[in-house]
């Protein structure tokens, strides 16, 4: 800030606040840094997120596009002047009880939008409010939720947090929608993101990136760029980092250097960072002073990286395969040439962003006696994993690191990779000050990992009775540049690739193929959505040809209980396809009928179209050990706390894990305090990916609730059926008219503590490895979907005009109900931009212009059908819901498509252009 | 952070003054377009301007048969006005087709027109229905304003005022808009009126044009089957990951069907 800058004075909530800033500073970053609203988000700084509204004299507009100048004598109002005198705003309190806030990142700007609208209208149209709205973006709630809480809110007017918030009855907490545990910080701004809270001391990092795919380079005279630039306190790189210069998921694939070392494989590598004051590293021009570059030919696409002398992108992968996956079950050959019906297709699939609305962010600091320690607070899905990366890149001990997950604003498997915690590591470490990083929208674009662009070749086999007899898959994903999750892929789709099906005969090659693209890593489904487009497209050729509806044609062939899938593995439960095929028969019927209907009688113009998708998911790791632990302890005072290890990125999990073990002990969900996700204090929960935190988590958690009632009770020597209370510190435990009353500070304290009592839960799911013919059990348990998807198609423009989506899913048990439909929601809206928009063109779609992902007009209506069928294994017969909704999505978008007008879908996203292209070269 | 003096004059008088004195002036409006090409560097102005202040450059009036709009008048007071919504809706609903709320509540008319991007709505919407653009100098018809690529008539200093928009007997705007930012990848306004049978072409090329062959065929009979078989070529227009030029060709005779179907 410039010591001559004037001053300026606005109101700020009701209340007069004068800041010395350049008229030019945005008044978003006037709001965060100088005058603590941090409620204000910041997620892309160019007028594209929404994620910073506020209202500027009554109306709404982004924060980051104003200039302080222009807010001269305004008023502002944020977040943080919604609720009055403690009381909710009935908007705020509509979100929270309609569950319209998941990660919540974009919470605050949606609500500013809100009361925008609500202040001149107060019971708006459902028009009203997503052109009122249309200006935010969420990742997480496929909007539904909003709409319908902001068309709500006129019945929440004088509603309390603790009305909306209320804990369901003892013992009753499973199966009931409550509100999220963590909602109220979500809704009223105060919950702390990445970028939101730092020690006042630290210094600003800058990452410097590559601006080529694939180069040598020379370091310029660093020293001297330092010189010249007072307040840069130093320019990290290779050299600087104690441990190894490198990471990655898996332990001998550690590829990525946290420095690149004369050579960078992708557009968006860090080469160095600058660290100092903020003003005077983000001053420093990118030049030839600090690098010199000589760019060589990128080896962009799957197709390049396969061909005969393509250069290797690593040296020990000289054919650039990075990792493949086999799968072969009966005789596929002999069963396709002998098909009575017979599909053979292609498909290709482009990158996808995970283009969560919150940039990578964090900061570190080292702690302990001689700061001996490290503590990095960041946005991620999986601190143990970051726990071991640090401690490999400072080269000290695991125990010496110490992550504290910061609220996550949306990660949908792109927060499992590390981003800034090694370089802040690194630069805290080595410079002994606390150091924080916020990416920007550009550089989180460039530098994260995407979902893997695709190439599959397929061919499926059914009788003339539609039976299903083969499938042959074949896959190439592009993994770009390091490994991050590409086994994972190549992993999973084999066991997936021939969806929910029983089907005799199987064959499935997978490999993930280095290229200089950008590193494809975890995005909800690794994989599995994209070899499901094409199986199931073949899927809906084969019914055609013998002459089935394509919801019959799945129904005779959905794997059902008993029947072995392709790995081998005999689901004896829970494999709940055919009850959601069942129940989407009226809805199918019905749409399908009106459909053709319209079509029949209309001018042609517009064609409607009804498709249906199916999947399957194996919930947690495939045939790796993946176990969560997690704990309660009671003290002398009666205090009772959940360590839980498991992050919450949105979903729920802080919630579901919360009601599972309030119901495992007896006790209700108000009763319990939680300490989350710091690794100092929470047992490893394992990473929050693959559907697995409510079947894995949970069921620790279900245990960790049973461990503590069973030593409970002993102290009463009672049985299961007895009721416990906590009152203060005086427990009763009570059976019948009996009740026993504990003074807990008569008993003897645990491990030199104040804790008297402690529950424990393990949970590991029983897998078993797979042969080299991919036969075993991979996943404990699968969640099952089928999605029917209606929608119209302009036939002069190729647009889709989306009519509406019926969803059934198998989850085994809805934990919380609420919960679970925005997973559906969310899931669904990440399939829309899957099947229609989303394609990630590095150095061309790093911003949120030009990258395209669903805004709250692009999500219609959705039916949700939940088909609890139990998983005995999981908690309370619950299995995951995380990837599932996704999955279906684009299938049935496609199938709908199909049936509208005859085109099938080759290549993905669908832009308007190509479905224009297709249907102008259809026969 | 930036190094550049700052003014927020309160008279046009005082603008231009200050505007002529400064090595390197430049105008806000809006700031929509401009803050984020000063954050990027893309400008580096040794002055800036700002017209937010200066009362006489904002407001709509009726002013004979024409409809008379300050320059510093936001998209979301055009689109509310009740004077563009009886005399010109379909200029009130291309107002109200620009981004999102918190666009329309800032950006302005005179920022948009002045920055002329090639994807922007207005210049369509002013071309088509043959305004007069007014600056602090002289008056300059639409057909000479818009110039080229973020190019204008407009002389070094010089201020938009006021766009004077003639009332047409009928007219509409067809956008096929980037889903995202909502500007046009083709947008199409049409209107027959006193500055006679229009039809102009914003997003498909590197500037807002004209289509003559479809303006003489609907001066014969304004109906979309008039212009049925009458294509742009796709040469020359604009081609990127959400439309190819090809695309944007057959786009620009869609919409234009469609604005006409709409004006009735
Ligand atoms: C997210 C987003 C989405 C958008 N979507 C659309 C869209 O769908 N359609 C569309 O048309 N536009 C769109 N815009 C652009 C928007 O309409 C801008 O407001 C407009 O282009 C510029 O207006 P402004 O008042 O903000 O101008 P400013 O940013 O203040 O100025 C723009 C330029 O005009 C000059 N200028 C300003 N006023 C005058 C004047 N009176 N005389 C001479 N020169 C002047 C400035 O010097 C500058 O060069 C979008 C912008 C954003 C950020
Ligand atoms: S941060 Fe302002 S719009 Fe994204
Ligand atoms: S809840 Fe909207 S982005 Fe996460």
């Amino acid at each position: 800030m410039n010591a001559h800058a004037p001053e300026t004075a606005f109101t700020l909530n009701g209340r007069p606040v004068s800041v010395v800033a350049e008229p030019f500073a945005r008044l978003a970053n006037v709001l965060r840094d100088q005058l603590g609203a941090i409620g204000t988000k910041i997620g892309c700084d160019a007028g594209d997120c929404g994620a910073c509204t506020v209202l500027l004299d009554g109306r709404q507009v982004c924060a980051c596009l104003v200039p302080l100048a222009q807010a001269a004598g305004a008023e502002v109002r944020t977040v943080e002047g919604l609720a009055e005198n403690g009381a909710l705003s009935a908007v705020q309190a509509a979100f929270l009880a309609h569950g319209a806030a998941q990660c919540g990142i974009c919470t605050p700007g949606m609500l500013m939008a809100a009361s925008d609208l609500l202040q001149r209208e107060p019971k708006p149209s459902e028009a009203a409010v997503k052109d009122a709205l249309g200006g935010v973006l969420c990742r997480c709630t496929g909007y539904r939720k909003i709409i319908e809480a902001v068309m709500d809110a006129h019945r929440f007017a004088g509603t309390t947090a603790g009305d909306v918030c209320a804990a369901p009855a003892k013992g009753r907490a499973v199966g009931a929608a409550m509100v999220r545990a963590d909602g109220l910080a979500k809704v009223t701004g105060t919950d702390l993101f990445g970028a939101d809270a730092a020690p006042s001391d630290a210094l600003w990092l800058r990452a410097l990136r590559s601006p080529h795919a694939r180069a040598r380079f020379t370091l310029g005279d660093l020293e001297a760029v330092q010189r010249r630039h007072p307040g840069v306190e130093a320019i990290l790189t290779a050299a600087d980092v104690p441990g190894e210069n490198s990471f990655g998921i898996y332990p001998d694939l550690k590829d990525q250097p946290v420095f690149a070392e004369g050579f960078v494989r992708y557009r968006g590598e860090v080469v160095l960072a600058l660290v100092g004051e903020r003003a005077a590293v983000e001053a420093v021009p990118f030049d030839d002073d600090l690098v010199t570059w000589q760019p060589e030919d990128p080896v962009m696409g799957v197709v390049a990286a396969l061909r005969n002398g393509a250069p290797a992108i690593h040296g020990n992968r000289p054919d650039n395969v990075l990792a493949e996956g086999r799968l072969e079950k009966g005789d596929v050959e002999s069963a396709l040439a002998s098909a009575e019906a017979l599909a053979v297709d292609e498909l290709a699939t482009a990158y996808v962003e995970h283009a969560y609305i919150e940039p990578e962010a964090g900061y570190a600091q080292r702690i302990g006696p001689n700061g001996a320690r490290i503590e990095v607070a960041a946005s991620t899905q999986a601190p143990y994993l970051d726990r071991d990366e640090v401690a490999r890149v400072l080269g000290i001990d695991k125990s010496a690191v110490r992550i504290v997950p910061t609220a996550c604003g949306g990660g949908f498997g792109g927060k499992l990779d590390v981003s800034v915690q090694p370089l802040l590591a690194v630069a805290a470490w080595v410079l002994k000050r606390p150091v924080r990083c916020v990416y920007s929208r550009i550089e989180s674009m460039a530098a994260s990992t995407k979902r893997h662009p695709a190439r599959i070749k397929a061919s499926a086999a059914a009788g003339r009775d539609g039976l299903l007899t083969a499938i042959r898959l074949e896959a190439d994903f592009d993994t770009g540049a390091y490994a991050s999750w590409g086994p994972t892929v190549a992993d999973r789709v084999p066991v997936h690739g021939s969806g929910p099906y029983f089907v005799p005969n199987v064959f499935v090659h997978s490999q993930a193929i280095y290229t200089n693209g950008t590193p494809s890593g975890a995005f909800r489904g690794f994989g599995v959505p994209q070899a499901a487009i094409l199986q199931e497209s073949l899927y809906d050729d084969l019914a055609a040809q013998v002459g089935l509806d394509p919801l019959e044609f799945r129904l005779r062939n959905a794997l059902r209980p008993g029947q072995p899938t392709a790995t081998g593995q005999v689901l004896e439960h829970s494999a709940g396809l055919a009850q959601c095929l069942e129940a989407l028969q009226p809805h199918w019927r019905r749409l399908r009928g009106e459909a053709e209907d319209q079509n029949r009688i209309g001018n042609g113009r517009t064609r409607r179209g009804v498709g249906i998708g199916c999947m399957w998911y194996g919930c947690g790791n495939t045939s790796l050990p993946n176990p969560s632990t997690m704990r309660i302890t009671l003290d002398r005072a009666g205090r009772l706390t959940f360590f839980n290890g498991a992050v919450d990125i949105g979903q729920g999990s802080t919630t579901v894990l919360l009601q599972i073990c309030a119901d495992a002990l007896g006790l209700e969900t108000s009763a319990f305090e939680m300490v989350l996700g710091d690794t100092d204090r929470t047992a490893d929960a394992g990473k929050t990916s693959a559907s697995r935190q409510t079947f894995v988590s949970g069921k620790a958690a279900y245990l960790a609730g049973r461990d503590l009632r069973a030593k409970l009770l002993r102290l009463a020597n009672v049985g299961d059926t007895a009721e416990i209370d906590l009152q203060g510190g005086t427990l009763r435990i009570g059976d019948g008219a009996q009740a026993t009353d504990i003074d807990l500070a008569a008993l003897p304290v645990e491990e030199g503590g104040e804790t008297v009592l402690s529950g424990t839960g393990t949970f590991d799911p029983p897998t078993t490895p797979l042969d080299e013919k991919g036969q075993g059990n991979p996943y404990a348990t699968y969640g099952f979907a089928a999605q029917i998807a209606d929608l119209e198609v302009d036939m002069e423009l190729g647009t889709i005009h989306l009519r509406r989506f019926v969803a059934a899913h198998d989850l085994g048990k809805a934990i919380n109900p609420s919960l679970v439909e925005g997973q559906i929601h969310g899931g669904i809206a990440q399939g829309i931009g899957l099947a229609l928009m989303e394609e990630f063109l590095p150095g061309r779609t790093e911003n949120l212009h030009d990258y395209l992902i669903p805004t709250i007009g692009d999500v219609p209506p959705i039916d949700i059908i939940l088909v609890e069928d139990p998983e005995h294994l999981g908690p309370y017969g619950a299995k995951g819901i995380g990837e599932p909704a996704l999955i279906a999505t684009a299938p049935a978008i496609f199938g709908a498509i199909r049936h509208a007008t005859g085109v099938k879908v080759r290549k993905v996203p669908l832009l308007p252009h190509r479905l224009l292209q297709a249907l102008r070269s259809k026969p | 952070m930036y190094n550049f003096n700052y003014y927020r004059p309160l008279s046009l008088e005082e603008a231009a003054q200050v505007l002529s004195a400064a090595s390197d002036g430049k105008l806000m409006s809006g700031g929509m377009t401009l803050i984020p090409t000063l954050k990027q560097r893309l400008a580096n102005p040794s002055d800036l301007v700002d017209l937010s202040e200066i009362a006489d450059l904002s407001g709509i009036e009726a002013k004979g048969d024409t409809v008379v709009i300050g320059a510093t008048t936001t998209h979301a007071e055009v689109a509310d006005s009740e004077v563009v919504k009886s005399q010109i809706p379909a200029l009130a609903a291309l107002a109200e087709s620009i981004g999102d709320p918190q666009v329309r509540n800032r950006g302005t008319i005179g920022g948009s027109i002045a920055n002329n991007d090639p994807a922007a709505d207005y210049p369509a919407g002013l071309l088509g229905l043959g305004a007069t653009i007014k600056t602090d100098r002289r008056q300059i018809p639409a057909d000479d304003f818009f110039t080229g690529m973020f190019e204008t008539a407009l002389e070094e200093g010089e201020i938009v005022t006021a766009v004077s928009v003639p009332i047409p007997k009928k007219a509409a705007y067809a956008k096929f808009p980037n889903p995202a930012s909502r500007y046009a990848i083709v947008g199409v306004m049409v209107a027959q009126g006193p500055a006679g049978t229009r039809v102009a072409v914003t997003g498909a090329g590197p500037g807002v044009f004209r289509v003559a062959k479809m303006e003489t065929a609907l001066e014969k009979n304004f109906s979309a089957n008039a212009i049925e078989g009458i294509s742009v070529p796709a040469k020359g227009l604009n081609a990127d990951m959400h439309a190819s030029a090809d695309y944007r060709a057959h786009l620009v005779g869609v919409m234009a069907r469609r604005a006409v179907t709409a004006a009735g």
